[in-house]
């Protein structure tokens, strides 16, 4: 930083010039404005599309169940009328016609058969049952096979399978009818039978995010999706201005501006006019989308999640803003380091491939950063330089870190950084002026002396 | 005052073992136009890069307005890269913009200077053009524009002409003029003798790294004398290397310039000539700077660095 600044002090015409040239060359391309404009409506889809999906688009979902076992039905029925998933959700026809019955039994046995002798056959739906899936008459079939109570096995047919709610309702319903069934039939007394009832019954938990300000209710489920969220963000958005650095400082590289460029001003202003203009553009268009992230929760609150409003703090968007630029510098200078060390976009994309990993690795972690925020591989990796932009801001979002933790961590990175720059303009004075040949050991000696 | 604007003195550098400029010197005097003559591949880009301090010798010394090169010398400088490029992007007045603040101008300063120059060249129309939208001979003339627009002391172009079509070359080598009578001191590169022959006070010629003729244009004019005849004929003239008091000659085709053993014998060679082909026009000249090349450096290879 303090080298930014004297250059500054000494040349501080030169490097606004470059400055200015660069953020005006991002701000009016017409990427820059369609992204801006864009990524706010897609995190605004991403977040009230499936809220209106539950909300407007409630379709009951139609299951057929042919029960063979002839113990569920019943059960199923008394269980149905109070409650509140089937009310909602689900419509249940039990089938009644036996010929059709019939069939699909004998497939099913043919199936269970092959399961036993190991030949493996498929799985066969009787025609009829098929085309009713098929043709979207019904979402779906459950066959309850004779011999559930031993087996425990039910199959369940449909086009899409991954509704996991509906998937554990069914599940966890028919479980309990048949362990209340056995329970019954072997026990007589029905104390007994509500005491072992009570005791296998399952567990409903209420997640609170503890904050200094209070507890939050929230649902792991959301404070996971949105720490990946913003985790892609800024990822997609260091990415994105490193690789415009890169590819600026390959074009000027080519058409030999650069030569006109360094024998009108030092390479320091630039190498850091570049990396400021630029970041200048992309901390234009974060602080747009948080502006305009802010307006549209501000008019929309009610109806977002309430957990969503809760994870998206002050707080939040200030270390956002702070790890973007922490992020941002480190990265930019490796790209711009790249771009002057190749020749042509391929060569660039091939040795920037390290660089994206870098990037990438957070991800993997990330993910156990949110089961456990604080362990010692997590701690340590969030506080390695390279990995703090995107790791440590992951701890911020999903839990609260110490607070000597964070400013260990920014100081550290930050100090990576100058260091950093300070290397990078001297590779970048060599490499920017190198075409086609490869520097020798001596020349690079001799620039890096060069002051 | 010593009026040396550009003192290089024994300059060598080296490209993986090859030697691609080796034992250079050259002094610019003020107020001069100084040719750096010699063939693709001979140093001359090298060398300017030296110059402009973008590759450093591996020996040897450069002085501009008597200084090492510091930041400050840049401003006063104007440098045309061999290679040309400008910001696509841009318009016509945002790129002299961008440029003349690099020099340390003031934009109203630009803004003035920039539009005198934009008429000069005819291109003031296309002040709110986007580069991408020129032409290849509009965008060089833009890009001459931005090397000068801060009025250096000393411009250094390599390869000025190289990529123009004849009346662009005609435009720059009237400039390159215009420069001089408002003080400035050229230095350019080319390896067109011919256009260079019409401008340049003195010169240097570099063939395979080393400087071999350094001089006042006359002086190594007349170092040659005027032993060369020029002739425009029709037919064949092979017989001409027959002939025993040609030293030696050049045949173009319809052009041809002799050279005597002894200038005495211009008029034997006359009558025989007219004997065998059909002369439009024949006379005594000075060698032309590409006669005089060919005469001192044959065989250049391409050397890396251009």
């Amino acid at each position: 930083m303090l080298q930014v600044i004297l250059i500054f002090q000494g040349n501080k015409m030169k490097i606004t010039a470059i400055i200015i040239r660069e953020y005006k060359q991002i701000v009016k391309k017409k990427s820059f404005i369609i992204a801006t404009i864009l990524t706010p409506a897609l995190m605004a889809a991403f977040i009230f599309i499936p809220m209106l999906l539950t909300k407007v688009g409630r379709q009951e979902k139609v299951i057929k169940i042919a029960d063979y076992s002839e113990i569920i039905k019943g059960d199923f029925l008394e269980i149905s009328k109070n409650n509140k998933y089937i009310k909602e959700k689900l419509k249940l026809k039990f089938i009644a016609d036996t010929k059709l019955l019939d069939e699909q039994s004998s497939l099913i046995k043919n199936y269970e058969k092959s399961i036993e002798d190991k030949s493996n056959k498929d799985f066969v739906l009787a025609d009829n049952y098929k085309n009713e899936i098929l043709d979207k008459k019904i979402d779906g079939l459950l066959l309850i096979p004779t011999d559930i109570a031993e087996t425990r096995r039910i199959y369940f047919c449909a086009e899409n399978i991954s509704d996991f709610e509906m998937n554990r309702f069914l599940n966890s319903s028919i479980k309990n009818i048949l362990s209340s069934r056995i329970l019954k039939e072997k026990i007589e007394d029905p104390g007994i039978v509500e005491i072992v009832q009570k005791a296998t019954a399952e567990i409903k938990p209420d997640l609170f995010i503890i904050k200094e300000e209070g507890a939050t209710k929230s649902s792991s489920g959301t404070a996971y999706m949105m720490s990946i969220f913003m985790l892609t963000i800024l990822f997609s958005v260091l990415m994105g201005y490193g690789q415009l650095i890169m590819r600026g400082v390959i074009e000027e590289k080519n058409n030999r501006i650069v030569e006109v460029l360094i024998s009108s001003t030092n390479t320091q202003s630039l190498f850091y006019g570049k990396i400021i203009g630029i970041g200048l553009a992309g901390l234009t268009q974060v602080g747009i989308w948080m502006v305009m992230g802010w307006l549209l929760m501000g008019k929309f609150s009610l109806g977002i999640d309430k957990s969503i409003l809760n994870f998206l703090t002050l707080e939040l968007g200030i270390y956002f803003i702070i790890f973007f630029i922490i992020g941002y510098f480190m990265y930019s200078i490796l790209f711009s380091i790249v771009g002057a060390s190749v020749n042509t976009d391929q060569e660039a994309q091939q040795y920037a491939a390290p660089i994206t990993y870098l990037l990438i690795i957070p991800f993997m972690i990330g993910i156990m950063v949110t089961q456990n925020p604080n362990t010692p591989l997590v701690v340590g990796t969030s506080l390695f330089p390279l990995f703090t932009p995107t790791l440590m801001f992951m701890r911020i979002s999903v839990a609260t870190p110490a607070f000597s933790q964070i400013l260990l961590s920014i100081a550290l990175s930050v100090g990576f950084t100058i260091l950093l720059a300070w290397l990078g303009a001297k590779i970048f004075r060599i490499g920017i002026l190198m075409y086609g040949k490869k520097p020798s050991v001596k020349e690079i000696i001799k620039w890096i002396k060069y002051k | 005052m010593d009026n040396t604007m550009l003192e290089l003195c024994g300059l060598i550098k080296d490209f993986d073992g090859k030697r691609a400029v080796d034992d250079i010197s050259i002094t610019l005097k003020k107020g001069e136009i100084l040719g750096l003559l010699g063939p693709n591949g001979a140093g001359k880009t090298t060398t300017i890069r030296m110059i402009m301090n973008i590759i450093a010798p591996d020996s040897g010394d450069i002085k501009i307005l008597g200084e090492k090169f510091n930041e400050k010398l840049k401003d006063r400088i104007g440098y045309l890269p061999e290679e040309r490029g400008l910001y696509r992007k841009m318009k016509v007045s945002e790129t002299l913009q961008f440029f003349g603040r690099l020099k340390g101008m003031n934009s109203a300063f630009i803004k003035t200077r920039g539009e005198e120059l934009l008429k000069k060249f005819d291109l003031f129309d296309y002040n709110d053009k986007k580069i991408e939208e020129l032409s290849k001979g509009m965008a060089q003339k833009l890009q001459i524009i931005t090397t000068i627009i801060h009025s250096p002391d000393l411009l250094i172009l390599d390869e000025p002409f190289s990529g123009l079509d004849p009346i662009n070359i005609e435009l720059v080598k009237d400039l390159i003029l215009e420069m001089k009578r408002e003080g400035i001191t050229i230095i350019f590169s080319t390896h067109l003798m011919d256009y260079a022959e019409k401008i340049v006070d003195s010169i240097v010629m570099v063939s395979k790294g080393k400087k071999v003729i350094d001089g006042n244009l006359n002086d190594v004019k007349s170092e040659y004398g005027k032993k060369f005849i020029k002739i425009n004929y029709d037919g064949n003239g092979e017989f001409v290397s027959t002939l025993k008091y040609v030293k030696e000659f050049k045949d173009y085709g319809k052009e041809m310039e002799i050279e005597l053993k002894d200038i005495k014998d211009k008029e034997k060679l006359l009558k025989d000539l007219v004997s065998k082909i059909s002369i439009n026009s024949f006379s005594l000249t000075e060698p032309s700077l590409n006669n005089i090349f060919i005469r001192n450096a044959s065989g250049d290879s391409d050397l890396p660095g251009e």
